[in-house]
């Protein structure tokens, strides 16, 4: 810590201010509607009950927590997992060889919202969606129904997918910023001293991009566990994702299931922070 | 610099409304004294919260209301489109837990769930409905209006008009004779061409799907009327069969009953897209208003089975916290006006619901006239009158709404 950092705390201090007050109000509130304080209808007795009906499996809301829970971390692992390798293997390839079209395409995917980008895949690979129509004028299908089930499919591919197309991009730039800001003398030594090109990616690049892509893929994990329009969008009636099924009671009619929503969310918020801390660990050893 | 000007202005402009001046008080404000109404109306603008999903609906309110409201009582009228009445209702519910005693919403279209939320949460502003001028042309003797989803209305809300279940057949690639015209019928039809036919899950925000296994219900029962008054016995008597009944059609629904569609739109584009062949509606006119707005094709056709098909009547509600209460009654008000109530039910005119108002009730002989003339000129997409008259059955009681809903997921969607 050197002497700025007074300074710069003051500076910051409205933006901080503002988002701590909008965000510490919405918790707090967030916090309150799980213990079941309920402002509108007058509920005011706090009790763990929405906690225990979801861990426990007890209820409408309970029978789903836990494979909604496991649906979840399914897609955002896998999803994670995607993205994190194939932004690798993209990143190696295009350090070789710099190209501006490469980068530009990266670039363009970014500015792609999620809720256009689910609504394109859902118009492209559903089962009445433009290949499903291809398929049918060449004769290659009778019907939409012959077309695979690639999106609002049960076990969430539609989703990975969804999650692959957009995060791969994201990370293959942070990879690409870390490879482009070292000089490439590491390399030629590893070159010069025999290394292949195999052993250069493997002792040379991968050491160096690891903490970065390590804290980006955490980046991306929480943003998956908590996103709600692709799953919404490209998932099914059930297992529904976690923020769906939040949602659903959410804007249950019954306004006690409002609790149970809220517990989901705050478990959603509790998983994300948890993910966000270990990505600012391992941001800041990078 | 910049960057702290823009959060203090942003930040007194959310200060600036928070604070902003009360307008008239309105508790005053007697219903039965029509003529005070419309005085303290004069000159106000009324929020209206309506579901806005469809263009042609939007089109018909500000073409048909907005216009006679400022014509005829200075009025203005401030359409707020919503993509979900429960969009509406979280806002009543936020200000109410907000503390804000003067909210933002006039009047709501509203009926069943959210009709119950903001009564269970008293939030509706009370004792007007059957105080409006034209609410003697409401039937309140009827029990599908004085019950909202089974639940009492009690002049918390005031009808605006009519709808029944029904399904949509396209005749370029059904003809009108294989319809199946019941739950049995519809069971061996389905398992003759299966992945032809689905329907909507059942669920909050999804009452046609509800609507479809109440159907389901009130067959297998061979009774609709038992379903009226709550009983738990009843319940248990005859759910296990209406499980079985929606589990021997599953294997030959939709990608064979894994997922159903979730809402009305959803299922529209699989009729559309010719993955299913049948779609469910709920507007007077059929498929009629589908047709003018491009969702269905043009030779698409409503339908009915020969009994069981629930009608119902939709709402609009005052919340207890709206600003502008005067302007809100003159709208509610206006909307049972026989002239607007005529032009809803034309599908040229986008709106395409029934009545809701009863036309024996309306004693201007050319009124009456042109509420009978709209009735046969609902055009060639809609159900012939004389099969939705004849199908048409009362909804069940409102603690039947949340057992179907819950124990479909358990036992249908999630099953064993």
């Amino acid at each position: 810590m050197d002497s700025r950092t007074p300074a710069l705390y003051l500076r910051l201090a409205p933006a901080l201010a503002a988002t701590l007050i909008m965000l510490g109000a919405s918790l707090g509130y967030g916090v309150a509607q799980s213990l079941g304080y309920i402002g509108a209808i007058g509920a005011r007795d706090l009790s763990l009950d929405a906690y225990t009906n979801l861990l426990g499996g007890q209820g409408a809301a309970g029978r789903e927590f836990w494979v909604s829970l496991g649906f979840s971390l399914w897609v955002s692992m896998t999803s994670t997992l995607l993205s994190a390798v194939g932004a690798l293997l993209i990143a190696a390839w295009l350090t070789d060889r710099p190209s501006r079209s490469g980068t530009f395409a990266l670039n363009w995917n970014l500015a792609v919202p999620h809720l256009i980008w689910a609504v394109g895949l859902l118009l492209v690979l559903g089962q009445s969606g433009l290949l499903a129509r291809w398929a049918g004028a060449l004769g290659w299908i009778d019907g939409p129904a012959q077309f695979p089930v690639l999106v609002r499919d049960r076990f969430g591919f539609g989703i990975i997918l969804h999650y692959v197309g957009k995060e791969v991009p994201f990370l293959t730039l942070i990879v690409l910023a870390v490879l482009r800001t070292q000089s490439d003398g590491l390399l030629r030594v590893a070159a010069n001293l025999g290394a292949d090109r195999w052993q250069r990616f493997r002792l040379v690049t991968l050491p160096l991009v690891l903490p970065a892509l390590t804290a980006g893929a955490l980046l991306v994990f929480a943003y998956c566990l908590g996103a709600y329009e692709a799953p919404a969008l490209l998932g099914v009636q059930y297992p529904r994702a976690l923020p769906v099924l939040a949602l659903d009671l959410f804007t249950n009619p019954d306004l006690h299931a409002r609790a149970e929503g809220m517990a989901i969310g705050l478990v959603i918020t509790a998983a994300t922070l948890l993910t966000a801390g270990l990505a600012q660990r391992y941001g800041n050893n990078a | 610099m910049k960057f702290l000007a823009i959060l203090l202005i942003s930040f007194s402009t959310v200060m600036v409304a928070a604070c902003s001046p009360e307008p008239p008080a309105s508790a005053e404000l007697d219903p039965s004294d029509w003529n005070s109404v419309l005085s303290a109306a004069k000159g106000q603008t009324v929020n209206w919260y309506v579901w806005g999903g469809s263009e042609s609906i939007n089109a018909f309110v500000d073409t048909f209301y907005g216009t006679a409201l400022l014509e005829r009582y200075d009025i203005s009228l401030n359409r707020v489109p919503v993509a979900d009445t429960v969009d509406a209702v979280n806002q009543v519910l936020s200000e109410k837990q907000a503390g804000a005693e003067i909210g933002s919403v006039d009047l709501i279209w509203i009926n069943g769930e959210n009709f119950s939320t903001l009564k269970q949460a008293d939030l509706l502003y009370g004792d007007w409905a059957q105080a409006l001028p034209n609410s003697r042309l409401v039937d309140w003797e009827n029990p599908a209006i004085n019950r909202d989803f089974g639940n009492p209305v009690e002049s918390l809300e005031s009808p605006w008009s009519s709808a029944q279940f029904q399904f949509i057949y396209d005749s370029a690639r059904m003809d009108v004779g294989d319809l199946p015209r019941s739950y049995a019928e519809l069971k061996t039809w389905a398992c003759a061409n299966p992945g032809r036919f689905t329907y909507i899950a059942p669920g909050p925000g999804a009452f046609q799907g509800t609507r479809f296994v109440k159907g389901a219900l009130f067959e297998i029962s061979g009774d609709a009327a038992r379903w009226g008054a709550f009983d738990q016995a009843n319940w248990d008597r005859w759910s296990p069969e209406l499980w079985r009944y929606l589990n021997e059609i599953k294997p030959c629904l939709w990608r064979a009953g894994t997922t159903y569609p979730k809402d009305e739109n959803e299922l529209h584009s699989l009729f559309a897209n010719d993955e299913v062949d049948i779609s469910i509606t709920q507007a007077i006119v059929g498929a009629g208003a589908l047709i003018e707005e491009g969702l269905v094709p043009p030779t698409a056709r409503a339908f009915v089975f020969d009994d069981y098909m629930i009608g119902d009547f939709n709402y609009v509600a005052i919340p207890a916290n709206a600003p502008h209460k005067a302007a809100a009654l003159v709208l509610a008000n206006l909307i049972l006006d026989p002239e607007l109530q005529a032009a809803q039910v034309l599908p040229e005119n986008g709106f395409g619901l029934g009545f809701g108002i009863d036309v024996g009730r309306v004693t201007d002989p050319a009124q009456r006239q042109a509420l009978e003339t709209a009735m046969e000129r609902l055009g060639e997409a809609a159900t012939p009158a004389g099969d939705l008259a004849q199908s048409l059955v009362g909804d069940a009681a409102a603690p039947y709404q949340a057992l179907v809903e819950e124990g479909w997921r358990e036992n249908v969607l999630i099953g064993q």
